[in-house]
């Protein structure tokens, strides 16, 4: 999957002349977390998150009511936000595990899609929420079936026994993972969604594969 | 940066798009200042887009649906402006902001395409630079990545040749291509919000459903919502999502697709819905009920409900008090529709009747005779119409210069018995409304024969007898361009009862009296001018005035495709009566093969100046059909969102007339040629035959008999069973 197929298109952008509490207000309305800020031609200026309008204590001069107030009314969305060099962005044709790979090592909710990367053309964003969106789709959510996990031996030719038992029996899989097994060396895990078919019947197919071992099944809705 | 938090509003679920609509109107009202006033246009309209949704429009003329889209992108003009409600883009408000403020906020968000793509282009400008200005205005992207990305949308739109395109004038494309110009620039700058306002109402059948195709994978390919307004109900079947109905400045029902067109809950939308010709309904078997009454004018809108005074089931209830757009379940599955009726529960359309009042004609029982045998009024043979064309070069000028014409008629034989409705469609540009001039006598043949009551009609009009030309009169397509605007109605009627001297002096006014009583128009009418009628009302006027001289033949020229449903649905009626009691036969042009199955008794299918099928019209719409009006079918929309339609799209346009290809005119775009040996080589050598489908039924085609009928029905809706 890549970003292109998993981002939203078309979110909500404001112009860097927004005042603050405008921005903060789409953001609860809409139930969002960032606001990517841009300008003539849909060109990123930079990006509001919850973050930015935390107001820091040391920049009021006191806690004056009449003070903060005077203080919240001037702030625009140009002044709060993360300046476009310091936003981390990526292009459509990139992967979604790159994605996701780049939001773990910033440790960041949101990448801004843009693009033309000198002129920094917003396409998209891909937000945490999207990307757990895909993962649920990449492991079958929401057809309903037999979900069942087997563990096998980390060698070539073992996955194909599974998928040659898959296909005599001619069941339609709509989701499938692997992984390294947990504390476990030189086994995979690999989950694999079936639908149209009880779990009895799996789990009598699927146990007579030799070597591989079938841990975990259910049927999820 | 930030650390998430929960949030447990938004849903998981993968297909239903986080974040809330692209545009949310809320109980929008729009007003223009006029002298002394103003005048409410949209009195109360509610609705909203997600992404990659096309929410259709839908209503008569004068209902308000483009003023809505208007007031979107602050089109409203000087003295147009926003009374009430809200208009939410991407979260913000619209209404209330300044000029720059708006400016900013929609961008190059929201674009609009419009019914004439002609006017959207500029002229003076070659397409390329139209398009590249677009990208390097607003984004500062040089002229040549500009241009590359613009070659990239060409081809996105499958425009033939994009990079010839580019050096083009938009004079030099065709009405389809222009369109699909204006999509392409539409869309290079991604827009969250796409508006269209009748992007295809000008376009061919088969353009139109190719651009529908067209709309219908951008909009999935780029997550763009979409609003689609349109009158044509069968678009909206064939594109959208969600509709809502608008009738009279405000919205009426508004739901599902689905639920729209099986279950409609308001009066309104289900007498629209009685009032189209659906394909695969005959005259004989089905009738047409338009809606009594018109659209109220905005400044003399009903207190109570505004559709009060055209429905059948109002009550006093419905006079008093304004209803609400309320939620109705409609059955259909678990959707639920937003309706402003009072009673939408009780109102059963499977129990409607017809009230005594409306204009119904009396079931036409009479089977015509064959086009071939019987009585024939009409007989031509071998027509052809050429125009010379002048050429510019100095050999053309000297008269040395090898002659040219335009084929616009060739060699079309038919005879139309007495009594009978012949249907003619075709693509324009091919030849319908020359042969209707042709026959008429306002062009002169350049060979073949016509003979009208047994007398030789191939002169010009001016030496054919005055008798003659009283039997033969037309119906046009736009009664505002044939009324003279300073006579009056009744002038206008009585000038061929005068000139043909039907009547004498002293009967002129009681029997146009009489004729406009026949067109359910009373004695008033006698006095008003043109401007004083609607378009309904003007084109009554046309066939009464097509009748005062009691001709034998009508020639219609696409007589109801510039009016509403409501209102076509009435002059079909009415055509239908006067053919019962006058007698009279008629030739019928329209674009619309729905309109013309329901009317025509007999259909000839016209391609770039030949007939290639021509039959009983049951005949026409089922196998076996000639691949051109094979094509025609698929294409036409169909007002049903279940029905299944085979996807036949012809390639290009209609080829020039100046030039015709030789063998087979269709081989250049023909979809079937394959199935003939070699790939259909004898199609571009040798003129087809004529195979006799039995019923006077022919088509013109080198595929033999048995391989068409194998072909599959275009259509088969759950309806046309039943």
């Amino acid at each position: 999957m890549l970003v292109n197929d998993c981002m939203t298109r078309h979110p909500i952008l404001v112009s860097s002349t927004l005042p603050a509490a405008e921005a903060q207000r789409i953001m609860v309305e809409h139930h969002i977390r960032h606001l990517p800020v841009v300008g003539e031609g849909k060109r990123l200026l930079g990006l509001v998150t919850r973050q930015s309008l935390t107001i820091k204590p040391d920049t009021l001069a006191s806690l004056n009511v009449w003070e903060i107030s005077r203080f919240l009314a001037t702030m625009t969305v140009e002044r709060v936000m993360v300046k476009a060099d310091q936003v981390i962005t990526i292009t459509p044709d990139r992967t979604a595990e790159r994605a996701a790979r780049i939001m773990t090592e910033h440790k960041i909710g949101c990448l801004v899609v843009v693009e033309d990367t000198r002129n920094l053309i917003v396409v998209g964003i891909v937000t945490e929420t999207d990307l757990l969106a895909a993962f649920q789709e990449m492991l079958g959510l929401p057809t309903a079936g037999v979900r069942v996990t087997m563990r096998i031996p980390n060698r070539k030719g073992e996955f194909a026994k599974i998928a040659s038992v898959v296909a005599a029996q001619r069941w339609g899989i709509v989701g499938v993972a692997s992984y390294p097994a947990r504390r476990i060396p030189d086994r995979y895990d690999v989950v694999l969604k079936i639908t149209e078919v009880g779990p009895e019947e799996v789990q009598r197919v699927l146990q007579q594969i030799p070597d591989q071992e079938l841990i975990d099944i259910r049927t999820v809705a | 940066m930030q650390a998430p938090i929960a949030d447990p509003v938004r849903s998981t679920h993968a297909s239903i798009p986080g974040p809330g609509p692209v545009l949310k109107v809320e109980n929008l009202a729009v007003a223009y200042k006029v002298r002394g006033g103003e005048i409410e246009a949209v009195h109360e309209a509610s609705f909203e887009i997600y992404r990659g949704e096309s929410h259709g429009i839908v209503g008569e003329s004068g209902c308000g649906k483009s003023t809505v889209a208007w007031a979107i992108v602050n089109f409203l003009g000087p003295n147009g402006y926003v009374k009430r409600g809200s208009i939410t883009f991407l979260g913000q408000e619209l209404v209330g902001k300044s000029e720059e403020e708006l400016r900013r906020l929609r961008g190059d968000q929201i674009a609009m395409v419009f019914q004439d793509p002609m006017q959207a282009l500029n002229p003076s400008l070659r397409i390329g630079d139209q398009m590249t200005e677009v990208l390097t205005v607003h984004r500062g992207i040089s002229r040549e990545e500009a241009e590359a990305r613009c070659l990239q949308m060409l081809e996105r739109v499958y425009m033939p040749d994009p990079a010839n395109v580019l050096r083009r004038y938009p004079h030099q494309l065709s009405g389809g291509q222009q369109q699909r110009v204006v999509i392409a620039m539409a869309l290079l700058n991604n827009p969250a919000l796409l508006i269209m306002d009748e992007p295809t109402t000008a376009l061919d059948v088969t353009v139109e459903a190719a651009v529908l195709d067209l709309i219908a994978e951008l909009q999935r390919d780029f997550d763009t919502a979409i609003m689609f307004i349109t009158h044509n109900l069968g678009v909206v079947a064939r594109i959208c999502d969600k509709v809502g109905v608008m009738y009279a400045g405000e919205m009426v029902e508004r739901g599902t697709v689905e639920a729209i067109f099986a279950r409609p809950q308001h009066p309104y939308t289900q007498g629209l819905l009685r009032c189209v010709p659906r394909l695969g309904m005959n005259k004989a078997e089905s009738i047409l009920y338009p809606i009594r009454g018109r659209v109220p004018p905005p400044n003399a809108r009903p207190f109570g409900c505004v559709f009060a005074p055209r429905c059948d089931y109002a009550r006093e209830r419905c006079l008093q008090e304004k209803p609400r757009l309320r939620p109705v379940a409609t059955g259909v599955g678990e959707s639920v529709s937003e309706v402003r009726c009072h009673f939408a529960e009780e109102i059963d359309p499977g129990r409607w009747r017809p009230t005594l009042d409306m204009e119904l004609p009396m079931a036409a029982a009479t089977s015509p005779a064959s086009p071939d045998t019987g009585e024939a009024l009409l007989r031509i043979e071998g027509l052809r119409k050429y125009y010379r064309v002048q050429g510019n070069t100095l050999r053309d000028v000297l008269g040395l210069g090898e002659k040219r014409y335009v084929k616009a008629v060739e060699d079309v034989s038919l005879s139309v018995p007495k009594g009978i409705t012949l249907g003619i469609v075709g693509e324009s540009g091919c030849g319908k409304t020359t042969l209707v001039k042709t026959i008429i006598g306002l062009e002169e043949p350049s060979e073949g024969k016509m003979h009208f009551l047994g007398f030789d009609i191939s002169n010009g009009i001016d030496k054919r007898d005055v008798r003659l030309i009283q039997e033969l009169q037309m119906v046009f397509q736009n009664p505002d361009a044939t009324m003279n605007p300073a006579y009056t109605v009744g002038q206008q009627i009585a000038r061929p009862m005068l000139r043909f001297k039907t009547v004498s002096k002293q009967q002129v006014r009681e029997e146009v009296i009489r004729l406009l009583k026949a067109m359910r128009l009373d004695a008033s009418y006698y006095d008003r001018l043109p401007r004083q009628l609607s378009g309904g009302e003007k084109q009554r006027v046309g066939i009464a005035r097509a009748l005062a001289s009691r001709p034998d033949l009508i020639l219609c020229d696409e007589p109801v495709s510039a009016l509403d449903v409501s209102v076509q649905a009435a002059i079909l009626n009415l055509l239908l009566e006067v053919q019962r009691q006058f007698g009279t036969t008629l030739i019928f042009i329209a674009h619309d093969l729905s309109v013309v199955r329901f009317f025509s008794d007999y259909v000839a299918v016209m391609y770039l100046g030949q007939i290639v099928e021509i039959g009983p019209a049951e005949a026409i719409y089922a196998p076996p059909y000639h691949p051109y009006t094979e094509a025609l079918l698929s294409a036409v929309p169909i007002p049903d969102p279940k029905a299944q339609q085979k996807r036949i799209r012809l390639e290009g346009t209609v080829p020039s007339a100046l030039n015709p290809p030789g063998g087979c005119r269709f081989h250049t775009r023909c979809p079937r040629r394959h199935l003939l040996p070699d790939g259909g080589r004898i199609c571009e050598t040798e003129t087809p035959p004529w195979r006799d489908a039995g019923q006077g039924h022919r088509i013109f085609c080198h595929l033999p008999l048995a391989i068409l009928r194998t072909l599959d029905p275009v259509l088969t809706t759950p309806s046309h069973e039943a």
